[in-house]
């Protein structure tokens, strides 16, 4: 689906994205899906291309896991807007998967400076 | 995991909210291509190019819509959702093809599913008692067959010597009919049995107990257990009956127990009675079966080693009885199906290839739409549809239509299945009366339910390769051409039509074969006039017939009285009417017999009033028949049958010779010696097809008592009538003198000897007629198939065949060119059909008689059938 990627920007990982989304939402409290494509882009300095329709796969995986809820409510232009808030499974779920994640590229970073050397 | 777990809960908790999902969903993507539109808008793009960037940068709606419902569902439920919907607007948008192919399963499901239940019930059902495949039953085998008979001696054997089996036991073969005397006299199953049967068999009990070890005894009183359903009918289900006296044969017996609702032996009984014989005994006859159960951790192949062992080791003592037999022990379901099994698997078989020749005509119907549907398969793989999802297609549709066949097949087998008992002998062994025990099981349904799927695969592989094989793009062409690709096309389908006809040679040979050995037995010459000749029963119990003296008299008065019936020409009695039981007896003779038989022979052994011979017409080659002079007290005469004339004293003169029968097997058969007085005409009266065995017969009234009593106990006696009228004018006037000069015993079972001959070739009937009506089916269904194929061959040239014509080719090529490759195709199929039942015929060895299995009648006259049907069908298309 995502294969006209530019060669300057970065594709995604699945879990990755997951990880990102959850991240977002523990800091910057409850959003709806344009306001977290919007902030992932920033934050990544356009780094990241994501197209925005691969979000909803990765929302309502992370739903469907009960990490986030969504809830309808208006925003403050007034218009009917879907909200995703983390859940308290989501939070513990998110240091987890920090965890997880940070150990990884620890390893794999060590492995790539190891193979360096040799 | 439990992040897995809840998400299967979500996932399977959406399905029944989709609708609200996708709604919201598009409520949810609206709002953001709108902030979308906002932010495009503020960079200065043009309202136009707003809406096509804001769409872009989201992925496109239905894209995304899509990826959503893909995560958020099981894919593979929903994608098989939607090829059933889709597969049943297929079906539905063409209903002549659907109703035809489902309608064309359905029978040959239907039949499947009809004859599998039989068989299910029969051969596969097990027993309904504790442990059944321990239970064995006692076999003889020699050199000329195997009996389940058992004397005393056998029996005493087995109960001393088999160490591998428990529980050994005996019962009455056969129908065994005693007179219920209680209130009004009724004709029940009464099975004679020792007192451990009923355990053997852990039958259930509602009242009482069963039978004693005591009551084996001789002289230790009569006593009865009834059955459930005997009880519930004649007895009101009395909760007292136990210790009550009930009336058998007039003399009362104590009922001691009840057995539980759901017990049925084979032989199928209302009562059971001890037999209370004499362990001890010598005699000889075999006239029960036994069986027993496996001791624990034993096998089989142990038991029967074991007991062949015992046997040799009694043999070397001379302490073995019945030396010229040896025991086998065999599975009693084994047993009880042994007969059955052959002819119920043939009707499975043939039933099988009816429905082979069914889905390739299902097949071929596909093909045809296959061809129809080439752009709609290449139009969707161009849109992105994958191969594999086109199978998948392919394979919802055709198992979706048999499935279809197999629900309308599951309710045509189970009527089916009645009609198919309906005409059936009655003697198929356990399906109960009138077939009640035969039904759908799980076994029936889990195999109707298999057969439709693979036939669903079968069918549905061949349009499926078909759409598997040349690229999209030359499909595509090729449905605007109409042209090209006809060849690997027309070459599948004339692989169908050639699987079919081979498939209905090889049915119409077995089925052609069938009716030959048929027609052989219609013409077989019994040696006995049949029309005219009618035969009634009575069961003589009792002391007053405990002499042969009594019983004799019984017949000289009886055969008075029936002679004075105005349309009865003569009447006779016997113990042993054609087609029934006959029992065999050794006997030697004074002086010497021809070849190297010694002195000794086995001959088969029936007793006869005077005029048996002039009911049955059959002739007395030499000597004199019996008269009413050979009585008790005149000197012992027999008559021997040509057979046994030529067996014992070829090239010599028996008249006049004497034979004593029955020496040494025991007191009941002791026999004075006998003077043969003539020698009687042979006839074929146990089977048509066997040849006539030697045979002695002697006068009713010269029996032996014991031999008398023994008789009776388990045989009624039978009266011959011969009418100048129809049987069925006088038989009511011949059963009321039977009664009175009986003193009121019931006479029944009127049968004439036409139905008696018919029925002993029932079977044979009953097989040539099931496969008679599959090969018909079969002929049917390949007809079809061959029309539908030319129907199609001439279609798809419609174009070649018009520039011929254009170029000058008259209608008689053309049609020539059409036949020939029919008619080509057909002949392969016959060549191949003709290999295929030439291997397969010696199956059928064991049905025919008066026919070889490579009858050249029967391998000519098919073929040149299938032609004519083949040209039929052709000619059908062509001018039809």
């Amino acid at each position: 689906m995502s294969s006209k990627d530019k060669k300057t920007t970065h594709q995604v990982f699945q879990g990755t994205l997951d990880l990102i989304v959850l991240r977002n939402l523990a800091t910057i409290g409850p959003q709806h899906a344009y306001q977290i494509a919007t902030r992932l882009q920033q934050i990544s300095d356009g780094l990241l291309n994501l197209n925005q329709g691969t979000l909803y796969p990765a929302l309502v995986r992370l739903e469907q896991y009960g990490w986030i809820k969504g809830s309808w409510s208006k925003t403050e232009t007034g218009r009917e807007a879907r909200f995703y808030a983390i859940t308290a499974a989501g939070q513990k779920a998110l240091r987890a998967e920090t965890e997880h994640w940070r150990r990884t590229s620890q390893l794999i970073e060590r492995l790539l400076v190891e193979g360096t050397r040799a | 995991m439990i992040k897995h777990l809840a998400r299967a809960i979500a996932k399977i908790q959406g399905l029944f909210r989709n609708s609200r999902v996708e709604e919201e969903l598009a409520k949810e993507i609206a709002t953001h291509l709108l902030y979308l539109e906002d932010e495009f808008l503020r960079q200065g793009l043009s309202p136009l190019e707003v809406h096509r960037q804001a769409r872009l940068a989201c992925g496109g709606v239905e894209q995304v819509k899509q990826a959503h419902r893909e995560e958020r569902s099981f894919r593979w439920l929903s994608q098989s959702l939607q090829d059933i919907r889709h597969a049943c607007r297929s079906l539905l948008r063409s209903p002549g093809f659907s109703v035809a192919a489902i309608l064309t399963l359905a029978l040959g499901i239907g039949a499947n599913t009809a004859v599998f239940s039989v068989v299910n019930t029969v051969l596969l059902k097990p027993l309904s008692y504790p442990e059944p495949d321990r239970i064995v039953q006692f076999w003889l085998n020699s050199t000329e067959g195997s009996v389940p008979g058992a004397s005393i001696p056998d029996l005493r054997f087995w109960m001393q010597h088999a160490e591998a089996v428990d529980d050994i036991s005996a019962y009455d073969l056969g129908e065994a009919v005693l007179g219920l005397t209680s209130g009004i006299p009724e004709e029940v199953h009464g099975v004679h049995v020792t007192s451990n049967y009923l355990r053997l068999f852990g039958a259930p009990l509602v009242l009482g107990r069963t039978f004693s070890a005591d009551e084996d005894r001789a002289g230790s009183g009569k006593v009865v257990v009834l059955s459930y359903w005997l009880w519930k009918r004649r007895f009101g289900g009395d909760p007292k009956i136990v210790g009550k006296a009930i009336s058998l044969e007039k003399e009362p017996y104590t009922v001691v127990g009840v057995t539980g609702e759901s017990f049925r032996t084979d032989p199928e009984a209302d009562l059971w009675i001890p037999f209370q014989f004499n362990l001890n005994s010598d005699n000889q006859l075999h006239y029960f079966g036994a069986v027993g159960r496996l001791k624990p951790g034993l096998s089989l192949s142990q038991a029967n080693a074991q007991l062949r062992s015992a046997a040799q080791a009694a043999q070397r003592q001379g302490l073995l009885p019945d030396p010229e037999y040896a025991f086998v022990l065999e599975p009693l379901r084994d047993a009880i199906v042994r007969d059955a099994r052959a002819s119920l698997l043939l009707m499975q078989a043939a039933v099988g290839l009816v429905l082979l020749i069914a889905c390739a005509n299902v097949a071929n119907l596909l093909l045809g739409r296959a061809t129809v549907r080439k752009r709609e398969f290449a139009i969707r793989a161009a849109i992105g549809a994958g191969r594999g999802r086109l199978l998948r297609q392919f394979a919802t549709e055709s198992v979706l239509l048999s499935t279809c066949g197999a629900g309308v097949g599951l309710g045509m087998g189970s009527l089916g299945v009645h009609a198919l008992l309906s005409i059936s002998p009655g003697n198929i062994p356990r399906i109960g009366v009138g077939g009640a025990s035969v039904g759908i099981d799980w076994r029936v349904l889990m195999f109707t339910l298999g057969i439709s799927l693979l036939v669903g695969i079968v069918f549905g592989i061949v349009p499926a390769l078909r759409a598997w094989g040349p690229s999209l793009s030359q499909s595509l062409n090729e449905g605007n051409q109409r042209l090209g690709s006809g060849s690997s096309q027309s070459t599948m389908r004339s692989l169908i039509v050639l699987s079919e006809v081979s498939l209905s040679v090889v049915l119409l040979i077995g089925a052609a074969l069938l009716i030959r050995t048929f027609v052989a037995l219609r013409s077989v010459n019994p040696g006995f006039d049949r029309h005219n000749v009618f035969l009634m029963e009575m069961s003589l119990h009792g002391s007053q017939f405990a002499t042969t003296a009594n019983v004799a008299r019984l017949v000289e008065d009886t055969r008075q009285r029936l002679a004075g019936i105005a349309g009865v020409e003569i009447a006779a009695a016997t113990c042993s009417p054609p087609f029934g039981n006959r029992m065999g007896l050794p006997f030697a003779a004074i002086g010497t017999l021809s070849g190297n038989s010694g002195s000794t022979g086995d001959a088969e052994w029936m007793s006869v009033s005077p005029g048996y011979f002039a009911v049955l017409r059959i002739p007395v080659v030499r000597g004199r028949d019996f008269n009413e002079p050979d009585g008790k007290g005149a000197p012992g005469v027999v008559l021997i049958n040509e057979t046994m004339a030529k067996s014992y004293w070829a090239g010599k003169d028996p008249i006049g010779q004497a034979i004593e029968i029955g020496r040494g097997i025991g007191p009941d058969f002791e026999d004075r010696p006998r003077r043969i007085i003539g020698i009687v005409a042979d006839t074929r009266d146990h089977d048509l097809s066997q040849p006539p065995q030697p045979t002695m017969i002697i006068p009713l009234a010269q029996e032996p008592d014991g031999m008398t009593r023994l008789g009776l106990q388990f045989d009624p006696i039978f009266w011959l009538i011969r009418t100048r009228l129809e049987p069925h004018q006088v038989a009511v006037n011949v059963s009321e003198q039977l009664r009175e000069a009986s003193g009121g015993l019931p006479a029944g079972r009127v049968r004439t000897m036409d139905e008696i001959l018919s029925h002993s070739i029932a079977r044979q009937n009953f097989s040539m007629l099931l496969l008679g009506v599959f090969a018909m089916a079969a002929l049917a269904l390949t007809a079809i198939g061959i029309y539908g194929v030319m129907a199609y061959s001439v279609t798809q040239r419609t174009h070649e065949i018009g520039v011929r014509m254009a170029l000058g080719a008259d209608r008689a090529r053309i049609r020539n060119l059409v036949v020939g490759k029919g008619m080509l195709t057909a002949g392969l199929g016959v060549i191949v059909g003709l290999a295929a039942a030439a291997f397969l015929a010696r199956f059928l060895a064991g049905f025919l008689f008066g026919v070889r299995a490579w009858d050249p009648m029967v391998f000519i006259a098919v073929p040149v059938l299938l032609a004519l049907v083949a040209l039929f069908a052709l000619w059908m298309r062509l001018y039809g």
